[in-house]
């Protein structure tokens, strides 16, 4: 595990995944601005969390390092756990709030039958506040 | 020992809620009386000069989730206490689900974990659970609208914390900790790293689209104005101000004052100039909640002590006086039929004496009115600015301010029969005391000499001359109505000016450095 005493001279982590991981962090946001689509929209947040969770990945990695499983006896160099214990963490809350999202979108398509967003956002400024009764 | 106490107890408390649901009251009270024992507790070790910390899990500092009671937690963690209590109070007569306690419980637990945490993960992840509270507490009464800007809350808060893991990543790649404390000693070396600039920016961006900054926080008009009231005030008078304080803790750590002078600036004057053009009351409110940041961000990338203690009194200041304008706003929309200003002023009459008297005392606050929140905070706030530009700022939003809450006056004079239920009464009389008593309240959190240079003359005219300009200003141009690009509030827009402020902020400490 990396000591904090100074900063590194290199830091951690390979560049390949992090190049990746930017690249698909711009096609989900480009995908979260051009798409209408709520369900499009919603998966190309996930592709922004993903993206995310690559590069946290990747920084733990070191060269020539294996998985952070120490046998005894052995001496090797190991990749750093904690990334990846924080990713985890990471990966369960978006779970959750795409989990959420998914729920809210679906009881919106319930009352407009639509998943594009232009169209609900038309429709909602159509309706007055009586009209707008609790869904469910 | 009581840092991580806070916290829990309300998790339990929030599990009880929910499995004896007939007895959430006497849970409600018991949980307020054990947190102020806990703050009481907190509050002591502090004025005696040893603040609380902990390090949870046996792990080393730096790594481990580290708490400490400082000055900053403790503000923020009484005025999430303060700030529960009003809430509970405004509800105790209304027919709220048990899941609503439930809720509250986990947000206020959430709040308290995150004034105190110093390690960036933690705050990652007690951001991710107020935000995921806040979402169902946003769309709590089911309706499409609630529904609908819950889920554009929940879409930027997600990409905004997306980034702000990045920044989490940049920074242990380097440095191999998330601690602040820790982080603070270690990055004094090496200011002006290209690194660490993309790491500020990444983490600034982040906690600015939580903490309600223009560009930003584009989720918030919506979804603060349509939020049920009492859910409005929490989030208006709370959990922005989380993100607010994961701010204040970065710019001990990262050389971020400029760009916090930055969109401080933009935050107040367009914050400013929406609400100007609002006409939806709790929109305005939602509006001026922006502007208010604007303020306290000011404060911090001053970076003098008094400005500092200025900005976080504005934040005590800004929960009080916000959280009773929504809850009054609240309660006087449905007597009159609506939260729009010409059918609030068609139906003044229906709106009950207390609320009324409640929402006059919450305006004075927030425009400044000498002695109240506003203006003790503000003077302080202005003390500690040693630019004449940043003053111009702060007086220009001060203005405006008022120029936009001089639309309510037809609604605070009239005469009503109504009545308004004791609890309500009880929570408007705990936050307006706390706007009236605001100035020897704060001698807790600012010494007696700064506070007392809050009370002096230039100060007190000049609060006066702003008031009187404001109102002058606002029947000048009350009959004109402009047309401002609402496009940025849209879903499809706003991750684009998400990056578009990461971009300004990393642009702004490149060149700062």
């Amino acid at each position: 595990m990396g000591g904090y005493r100074c900063i590194r001279a290199t830091p951690g982590g390979t560049l390949v995944a992090a190049v990746i991981a930017f690249i698909l962090f711009g096609i989900g946001v480009l995908a979260l601005v051009l798409r209408r689509d709520l369900v499009i929209k919603l998966l190309a947040l996930g592709l922004v969390n993903a993206a995310t969770i690559l590069f946290l990945v990747s920084i733990g990695d070191r060269p020539g390092a294996k998985a952070p499983i120490q046998l005894p006896g052995e001496v090797a160099i190991l990749a750093d756990p904690l990334p990846h214990a924080l990713v985890l963490s990471a990966i369960v809350v978006n779970f959750a709030i795409l989990a959420l999202a998914l729920v809210f979108v679906m009881i919106l398509v319930e009352r407009y039958h639509t998943t594009d967003s232009t169209r609900i956002e038309q429709e909602m400024d159509r309706e007055t506040d009586e009209e707008e009764t609790p869904c469910l | 020992m009581p840092l991580i106490l806070l916290p829990l107890v309300r998790f339990v408390f929030a599990i009880l809620t929910i499995s004896f649901a007939k007895a959430r009251k006497a849970f409600a009270i018991l949980s307020h009386v054990v947190d102020a024992a806990l703050l009481g507790h907190l509050l002591m070790l502090l004025v005696r000069g040893a603040p609380t910390s902990i390090t949870i899990g046996g792990a080393p500092i730096g790594i481990g989730i580290s708490m400490i009671g400082d000055q900053i937690g403790l503000t923020f963690a009484v005025l999430a206490w303060v700030l529960s209590v009003a809430i509970t109070s405004y509800t105790w007569k209304d027919r709220l689900r048990p899941y609503f306690f439930l809720l509250l419980n986990l947000l206020i637990g959430a709040c308290y974990a995150l004034s105190f945490t110093t390690d960036l993960f933690t705050t990652f992840l007690l951001l991710d659970l107020s935000t995921l509270v806040s979402f169902l507490l946003v769309g709590y009464q089911r309706r499409p609208r609630q529904i609908w800007a819950s889920l554009h809350y929940m879409i930027l808060s997600s990409l905004g914390m997306s980034v702000f893991l990045i920044g989490i990543g940049v920074v242990y790649s380097h440095c191999g900790c998330l601690d602040l404390v820790v982080l603070e000693s270690l990055l004094s070396e090496s200011l002006g790293e290209p690194w660490l600039h993309l790491a500020g920016a990444l983490l600034v961006a982040g906690l600015a689209v939580k903490a309600g900054v223009f560009t930003f926080s584009l989720w918030l008009p919506s979804a603060h104005a349509r939020a049920m009231p009492a859910v409005s005030a929490l989030l208006s008078g709370l959990v922005i101000k989380m993100g607010v304080v994961g701010l204040l803790r970065l710019g001990f750590v990262f050389p971020i004052d400029l760009p916090l002078i930055v969109l401080g600036a933009i935050t107040g004057i367009l914050g400013i100039v929406y609400a100007l053009n609002s006409y939806d009351i709790k929109r305005l409110l939602a509006f001026h909640t922006l502007s208010q940041i604007g303020y306290i961000l000011i404060g911090f990338g001053a970076h003098t002590e008094v400005a500092r203690l200025g900005a976080l009194s504005y934040e005590v200041a800004h929960g009080l006086f916000k959280a009773l304008l929504f809850l009054t706003i609240g309660e006087a929309a449905s007597h009159a039929g609506g939260s729009n200003l010409k059918t609030l002023i068609e139906n003044r009459q229906q709106i009950p004496h207390g609320t009324r008297i409640a929402l006059m005392i919450a305006v004075l606050g927030i425009i400044g009115l000498p002695p109240l929140a506003g203006f003790d905070a503000k003077a302080i706030l202005e003390d500690g600015l040693a630019s004449v530009p940043l003053h111009l700022i702060v007086l220009l939003i001060s203005i405006g301010t008022v120029m936009s809450f001089a639309k309510l006056t037809p609604v605070l004079f009239s005469r009503s029969t109504c009545k308004t239920t004791r609890s309500r009464i009880l929570s408007y009389a705990w936050l307006g005391g706390g706007i009236v008593l605001f100035w020897p309240l704060s001698l807790l959190l600012v010494s007696p000499g700064i506070n007392l240079h809050a009370l002096t003359a230039p100060h007190i005219a000049e609060a006066f001359v702003v008031i009187a300009l404001g109102a002058a200003l606002y029947l000048l141009i009350r009959k004109k109505r402009f047309q401002l690009p609402l496009e940025i509030f849209r879903l499809e827009t706003s991750p684009l000016m998400i990056l578009l402020g990461f971009f300004l902020v990393y642009g702004l400490l490149a060149i700062g450095r």
